[in-house]
């Protein structure tokens, strides 16, 4: 399972500067980066980011292994969308586009090679806190979240034995017959997780009234 | 040890389609004060049902649930917090991606510091043998290390009472008898159900199943002669195809 | 006996409004489902093997299977997550910087498609409860088209135009490529959904049918 390597770069422990910098200077980054597509109209600007963001990121001692298999999803796109956008709009541009993604992939990696996942949901939490007052629970939110992510693996599992076993079969005629397995299995998962997080006390909203 | 007390509870469920609802569990009273309960039946008998009963994943239709007096309906926190579930299946059960942060995630209502959440998590790790394995992927342990682990989250919250719905069920026969093992050595109060006859011979009382009715109450050897007497009588004699229905779980 | 009737799966007492661990759990799974479909390579399907990828799929079916509430929930939480920086949106791409791209419309389309089909078929449902379970697929499928073309295709054509500078009618046609596949998509979403329903009666229908003032 651990194939599916597409949660970023993983949680590396270590107690490097970037380790032990505050959860919300590096939320802070993951978010700038993300808005540098909007800002920066200069595709050197963005390359100069790009380069101080993989110093960064290597600073951490995850090493150039974990940044490359963390990029390397995203690099077949990203090269069409160069090649389109070189056609379309010229060399700048397209350069620009490619690299602030780029950016963005290698900052949200930084952000979680370096930070567990529990202080990632009290981060969440904490994030979360001002909404209470409009009905938002920041516990339950932060753990839906949890149980996204590791609900993926699960999913993508669900799909690949359903292709295996088309595959065992020989080509599947009836696309229903082919991913209704996915799906049952999916409801049937989520609701064993929502009352095993029952039975645990986890997850049942408040109760006002006791 | 709890008291947990079953006061003329039924349980019933509507079906689609059909006027009367369909009966899960026919009315019932029971006291539950041994150390180790065991329940036996067939699939579909409503062995999950009285399960579930006891820590409020199932309300019951009629009449009351109480686990030292907290009902299981309007007290549902304080029943959750003294009853601990554990699932047949681990991997619906381990919200977290390693060990380590399941575990702290049980105890994230209970210590709000985060150091001492951590310390609390390992020392309950090292009690289980989980330690080495704690930040392996959950995908990538072994079904009874899964169900070891499930069952080390559930109990870091020290519950008073333990409810296990087959655990064994999943596991070979090795990682059995290592359950087995680990149950025995609990402080716990224990109620499981199992189609694990030898699990069901650990118990101190041995409740039969059927049809939604406790046909037998009593010592683990004649509970486990009565089920399999029930068993064998449902079966058309030998030949043919096995001719008992199949029921849904 | 002194109560009647309360639901035996009710996982616990329902308050008005509140999402429990079990909505909560559909919630994050559908979530995950749709990041999964769009990570997941194309199945290939039919005699031809033409190969169909399973998003918009996943998008619809989580409003068919739902309901409103919980599929702009699940929806959100995938999005949000992905602007966030995972990279979870097609091709892996992950950021805010997906909003200037050319499918950003299709994205933000997916939230309110789902809504959009999930209010419709609880409107749906509950008019056609005691009616033949035919005209509740074919009206399904008319939810859900009317939602796909109005927000996903309506706002990735926008998109297209903001973002790649495309005018209507190259949008038009750039969109133009996606309608067979997901008419394909949506009747195999509304056939999932409806086993999903028969599977799971108290998914949504139950919740839909009892809509009982009684606490």
């Amino acid at each position: 399972m651990s194939g599916h390597g597409f949660l970023l770069a993983a949680y590396v422990p270590g107690t490097s500067l970037v380790h032990r910098a505050p959860l919300w200077l590096k939320f802070l980054l993951v978010v700038g980066c993300g808005m540098t597509s909007f800002l920066i109209a200069d595709w050197a600007v963005s390359a100069a980011m790009l380069v101080l963001l993989c110093g960064l990121f290597l600073l951490s001692g995850a090493g150039p292994a974990r940044l490359f298999r963390a990029v390397r999803p995203v690099l077949p796109v990203l090269v069409a969308i160069g090649l389109f956008q070189w056609w379309q709009l010229g060399a700048p541009t397209a350069a620009r586009i490619v690299l602030n993604v780029l950016v963005c992939v290698v900052a949200a990696s930084i952000l979680t090679a370096t930070t567990p996942v529990q202080a990632l949901l009290d981060g969440v939490a904490s994030l979360a806190r001002p909404f209470r007052r409009f009905g938002a629970d920041p516990e339950r939110f932060a753990l839906t979240i949890a149980i996204m992510l590791r609900s993926i693996p699960f999913v993508a599992q669900a799909y690949t034995d359903v292709r295996d076993s088309a595959r065992a079969r020989g080509l599947e005629r009836n696309p229903r017959a082919l991913v209704l397995p996915v799906f049952i299995s999916t409801v049937a998962f989520a609701r064993q997780t929502g009352e095993a997080l029952a039975a645990r006390g986890l997850g049942e909203p408040e109760d006002p009234e006791d | 040890m709890s008291i947990i007390v079953l006061d003329r509870v039924s349980v019933r469920v509507p079906v689609d389609g059909r006027p009367a609802p369909k009966t899960l569990l026919q009315e019932l009273s029971l006291d539950l004060t041994e150390r180790r309960i065991g329940v036996i039946g067939a699939n579909g008998s409503g062995k999950s049902t009285l399960l579930r009963l006891l820590n409020g994943l199932v309300a019951p239709s009629g009449g009351t649930v109480r686990i030292d007096g907290a009902d299981t309906v309007r007290a549902v926190r304080e029943v959750r917090r003294r009853v601990g579930f554990v699932f047949t299946d681990p991997l619906s059960q381990l919200v977290m991606p390693t060990g380590r942060e399941d575990v702290e995630l049980s105890l994230r209502r209970s210590i709000r510091n985060a150091t001492e959440r951590r310390v609390h998590a390992e020392s309950v790790l090292e009690r289980f043998g989980l330690l080495p394995l704690a930040d392996q992927s959950i995908y990538e342990l072994s079904g009874g290390e899964r169900q070891l682990l499930a069952l080390a989250a559930v109990l870091a919250v020290e519950p008073e009472v333990l409810v296990l719905d087959e655990p064994s069920t999943l596991l070979d026969l090795r990682n059995r008898e290592l359950l087995r093992r680990t149950l025995a050595g609990l402080r716990q109060q224990v109620i499981l159900s199992t189609h694990d006859l030898d699990l069901a011979r650990d118990m101190d009382r041995v409740l039969v199943v059927d049809a939604g009715k406790v046909v037998f109450d009593g010592e683990p050897a004649a509970a486990v002669a009565h089920y399999r007497a029930l068993s064998a009588a449902g079966l058309p004699s030998a030949g043919g195809p096995a001719g008992g229905r199949l029921e849904q779980a | 006996m002194t109560q009647t009737d309360r639901p035996a799966t009710a996982r616990t007492p329902r308050r008005r409004g509140r999402w429990n661990a079990t909505d909560l759990g559909l919630i994050a799974v559908f979530a995950a489902l749709v990041a999964a479909s769009a990570l997941i390579a194309a199945i290939p399907v039919g005699g031809l093997g033409v190969p169909i990828t399973l998003q918009t799929l996943a998008v619809m079916l989580t409003g068919l299977a739902l309901g409103p509430g919980r599929a702009f929930a699940a929806v959100g939480l995938y999005m949000l997550l992905g602007f966030a920086g995972l990279p979870i949106f097609s091709g892996g791409r992950s950021g805010l910087g997906v909003l200037a791209g050319p499918s950003a419309g299709y994205i933000i389309g997916f939230l309110l498609a789902a809504t959009a089909v999930g209010w419709l078929t609880v409107v749906v449902l509950k008019r056609t409860a005691h009616r033949t379970g035919r005209l509740r697929a074919i009206l399904l499928f008319a939810a859900a088209m009317l939602s796909s073309i109005i927000f996903i295709h309506g706002l990735g054509i926008l998109g297209m135009m903001v973002n790649a500078k495309l005018d209507f009618s190259k949008a038009f046609l750039a969109d133009l490529v996606f309608y067979p596949g997901d008419i394909i998509k949506n009747v195999l979403a509304v056939s999932i959904a409806l086993a999903l329903h028969k599977a799971f009666p108290d998914l949504l229908l139950r919740r839909v049918r009892t809509v009982d003032p009684r606490p």
